[in-house]
């Protein structure tokens, strides 16, 4: 008897190796996916989330599917466009899953019918705005923040939040004379996001912009740029940039500092879909289920060092744990049409026009 | 390309079948040649016409693109400052490289053989990478800044203007022109140059007024290609114009794929067109300049000897001048890089030694992609390297010693590629790639990276072919005639092995470009296309710095330690 027993734990210990059981919770046709996802034998993700951060979530997700490969490309957000668009043209669709922080371009493929309906199991942990039609998922929650030197900026000069950033622009611009950084507005589709979501928020966006043109900023289109020359003191400030990048640098480098802005924190999250012409949509959709699932979640707010955006898991980065500390002055960018607004050229090119005539202003 | 004297050989007279399997091979290297050239150019051109993706089946045709970019400020801003940039550097890079080569060949400066293999290190490092060395090391809160400010109270340079730009580009491109005016040299007798120097001409006026005019079909291609590479300039302008907001055609068209929301690939393909419009009256002048090439024709059956001429009291100022050289383009950024790889942070106020680590080693090596782009990339400077110059020299031979129209179509073919900026060129192959079904299953190989590189690099190697070619003197060919020989024999059995030793110099030369290349990779990366060069520009725009300076690090020392093996080898750079 005790010999069956410990026998019949032995095999229920075993049988995730050889056959994939449903996930609790996932209705029970599930197990159909499961197996033609295994069929298909891999999944082809494009992403805008490095390699190096995406690590642990491949491995996670490759020890839970032993049978299901991930091909990940990391790529920059347009270079990432522009191969998936190229691709789907020629007949030759490359990526089943596109994973990217250019929110607004993931809204406008799936707009223009590049996603895959789907009804993920996980839907209903996830927050309203962060899902859209069924077609696309948030799956981050990554703050927008302020950086500074911690070594040359120090006590009242450290903005925290909106309006004490223009203060200082303003009154100290002799100070601060090409030491402030923010993203390159022409250049960077992220930074366009951030500052248009700010004039929702902050009525004094253009004492900013002002202030930006006053103190002659310094604009880049990567993150990495911009935290470099902030940490090596060749810019003292950083206005709108990138969270987690600036979180997990700042963990190991003792110049770089962060603000979460108290008066309102922008949150960006990972737009994910599976394409239409996806050559491995179940594989597509087990993945979209992880990373959706609370233990893909755990992962994304653990070892990768991003926000995950549910709000029931349990690690070091997560939303639950941003809401905590700034209640509703958190704002999370909708994965909504509304976001796709500013592509529209001419729409885009007077916002442009707008932020560049109060800089001039500013600078006179 | 086709320079220096060269008459040609008559036509082989014999019945028209014949004549025709003859010519087949030139015939299918031209036709080759075109085929990879124009696919892309002409895919650039077509779009450029469009008011939409090509793919897309919303385009129309029509001028909007070049209305919407002659309209914008920004475009005309970028022009200006390319021409200055590239103007810029030109002035500087062609009489510098060609002082270093005259001092370097022709005098008796001590420890040649060290310094020639540092002059070519701006040559095979990335010009991003360099350009963030220089950052690093030489920024306004760069290393020796800091120790200016505290030698002198404040930093008398400054990296981020227009001026410096073009000054930083005109050093790193010395070499460029340093190879070829070192190799017109190599094949002068320096007969002329005793006399002048017997007749009271001190080494300046020897080098300006005797050496450097009879290398002038030389430094006249070096000077056009260094302009090209100025047009195309990408990973400087990106690193150092960003911060005072400079923009460069290049950092325009990248600026394109964003200030619309989406990618608008017919104004990018617009600007391209106008930058190759720009080089098309460069070409024709250089054929212009160069159409009496006799009169540079030193070299007739015998080549007179090489001696040294001695520097006397002018030798401190040639050891200076290389210093200096040294100094300012190879010490101070790959300092810069150096100690940026081995830090986690840098800057005002901040102790090196606390800083110190080797993590960003460990991220390299714990990353299949970084190991497999290590990979890829050796393979693609040797093996593809190898392949290149095979192409090279097949192209070589099909318009060896002649001088028909076909010739001087080849002539442009392989200089209008250089002109398009490579991170479009690169995009024009990835539709290349994915829009002609016979090539669609090469895309995710190597392979598409090695054409892309082959195409690019078309002026650079072929410069290099012909003028090993051009070292064959004609009564060699000639003499085989007269026995009777036909053109593929004489090219086989004589010119051939004669051309052995260029051809291995020529190898080095194509593997250390391969090496460096960069923007145009960053279209075709992907699973099994990973190549450093644009693992690093898509590092660097991701925000990762610290990989990226470790990565640039062992991209630098694997050239290194090809340089050094081929030159222990007994490769030579030029022959």
């Amino acid at each position: 008897m005790l010999t069956r027993i410990a026998l019949a734990a032995l095999a229920a210990a075993c049988l995730p190796a050889f056959a994939q059981t449903v996930p609790a919770g996932y209705p029970a046709n599930y197990a159909g996916t499961l197996a033609a996802a295994e069929k298909e034998g891999k999944v082809v993700v494009y992403s805008t989330t490095d390699t190096k951060a995406a690590q642990p979530l491949i491995k996670d997700f490759e020890a839970l599917y032993p049978n299901i490969k991930v091909e990940y490309n990391d790529l920059n957000s347009t270079e990432m466009y522009n191969r998936f668009i190229a691709e789907v043209a020629a007949g030759q669709g490359a990526a089943d899953v596109m994973w990217s922080s250019a929110m607004d371009l993931q809204v406008k493929l799936v707009d223009e019918g590049h996603a895959m309906t789907y009804v993920s199991p996980e839907v209903p942990k996830l927050p309203h705005w962060a899902v859209y039609k069924n077609q696309a998922w948030g799956t981050t929650y990554e703050p927008c923040v302020f950086i500074y030197n911690k070594r040359l900026v120090t006590g009242s000069d450290i903005p925290q939040d909106h309006a004490s950033f223009a203060r200082i622009l303003n009154t100290e611009s002799a100070k601060y004379k090409g030491k402030v950084t923010t993203y390159d507005i022409d250049k960077s589709g992220l930074g366009f996001m951030f500052f248009v979501q700010d004039t929702k928020y902050f009525a004094g966006m253009k004492d900013l912009e002002r202030g930006f043109g006053k103190t002659g900023y310094r604009v880049y289109s990567a993150t990495g740029n911009m935290l470099e020359k902030v940490s090596s003191g060749e810019h003292l400030l950083g206005y709108d940039v990138l969270g987690a990048y600036a979180l997990v640098r700042a963990k190991k480098d003792p110049n770089l500092g962060v603000v979460l802005p108290k008066d309102y924190t922008l949150v960006l999250s990972r737009v994910m879909f599976i394409s239409k012409a996806a050559k491995h949509p179940d594989a597509a959709k087990v993945w979209t289920d992880y990373i959706l699932s609370a233990r893909g979640q755990k992962v994304i707010g653990g070892a990768v060092e991003l926000f995950a955006v549910r709000n029931d898991i349990d690690a070091e980065y997560t939303a639950a744990k941003l809401d905590k500390e700034l209640g509703d002055k958190v704002k999370p960018i909708p994965v909504s049409a509304e976001i796709t607004t500013y592509l529209e050229p001419a729409k885009r090119l007077e916002f442009l026009k707008d932020w560049k005539a109060e800089l001039a202003a500013g600078a006179k | 390309m086709t320079s220096a004297a060269n008459p040609s050989l008559p036509a082989n007279p014999g019945p028209g079948g014949l004549a025709f399997a003859r010519g087949l091979p030139r015939a299918l290297t031209i036709a080759l040649t075109a085929a990879a050239v124009l696919a892309p150019l002409s895919l650039i051109l077509y779009q450029s016409l469009l008011s939409a993706p090509f793919f897309d089946a919303n385009k129309v045709l029509g001028l909007d693109a070049y209305r919407f970019i002659f309209a914008d400020p920004d475009f005309w801003r970028a022009l200006g400052n390319s021409l200055l940039i590239a103007s810029g550097m030109t002035l500087i890079a062609v009489p510098l490289g060609g002082v270093l080569a005259f001092v370097m060949e022709r005098s008796d400066l001590p420890s040649k053989r060290i310094i020639e293999p540092l002059i070519l290190v701006p040559s095979f490092v990335s010009p991003m990478v360099l350009a963030f060395g220089y950052v690093v090391s030489a920024g306004p809160v760069g290393f020796y800044s800091v120790l200016a400010t505290k030698l002198f109270g404040g930093v008398p340079w400054g990296l981020y203007s227009v001026p410096a730009m073009a000054v930083i580009a005109g050093l790193m491109h010395v070499p460029n022109v340093y190879i070829y005016a070192s190799s017109a040299l190599k094949n002068l007798g320096s007969d002329v140059e005793e006399a002048a120097r017997i007749a009271g001409a001190s080494p300046l006026q020897v080098a300006m007024s005797v050496s450097l005019p009879l290398i002038m079909p030389a430094l006249l291609f070096s000077s056009v290609l260094v302009f090209f590479l100025g047009l195309e300039l990408f990973g400087l302008p990106l690193v150092l114009g960003d911060p005072e907001g400079h923009l460069v055609l290049s950092t325009y068209l990248y600026e394109l794929t964003n200030k619309l929301g989406t990618p608008s690939y017919h104004l990018m393909a617009a600007v391209a067109i106008c930058i190759v419009a720009l080089t098309v009256p460069l070409v024709l002048l250089q054929r212009k300049l160069l159409q009496n090439t006799r009169k540079y024709a030193t070299i007739r059956g015998k080549a007179g000897r090489v001696r040294e001429l001695p520097l006397g009291r002018w030798k401190w100022a040639a050891i200076a001048l290389v210093c200096l050289f040294l100094l300012v383009t190879v010490v101070v950024p790959l300092s810069g890089i150096v100690l940026r790889a081995f830090v986690t942070n840098w800057g005002l106020g901040v102790s090196v030694i606390d800083a110190l680590t080797l993590d960003n080693f460990r991220a390299v090596f714990e990353e299949p992609t970084h190991t497999r782009a290590i990979w890829n990339t050796v393979l693609l400077g040797t093996i593809g390297g190898a392949i290149t110059v095979a192409c090279y020299t097949a192209i070589g031979f099909a318009t060896h010693r002649r001088n028909d129209a076909w010739s001087r179509i080849v002539d442009f073919l392989v200089l209008a590629p250089r002109a398009v900026p490579g991170l479009l060129i690169g995009l024009a192959f990835l539709w290349v790639f994915l829009f002609f079904p016979p090539l669609t299953p090469l895309r995710t190989t190597i392979f598409s990276m090695w054409l892309a590189y082959s195409v690019v690099w078309l002026a650079y190697g072929m410069r290099l072919i012909s003028s090993s070619l051009m070292q064959v003197s004609p009564e060699l060919e000639e003499a085989a005639r007269t026995v009777g020989a036909r053109r593929g024999r004489i090219s086989r059995e004589i010119t051939l092995p004669l051309i052995r030793a260029g051809l291995l110099g020529s190898w080095l030369l194509v593997f250390m470009i391969f090496e460096r290349e960069y923007s145009t990779g960053v279209y075709l990366l992907g699973p099994g296309t990973e190549v450093i060069g644009a693992e690093l520009v898509s590092l660097w725009q991701g925000g990762a710095i610290d990989v990226v300076a470790a990565l640039a690090l062992i991209n630098i020392v694997l050239v290194f330690i090809g340089l050094a093996g081929a030159l222990r080898f007994g490769v030579k750079l030029r022959d």
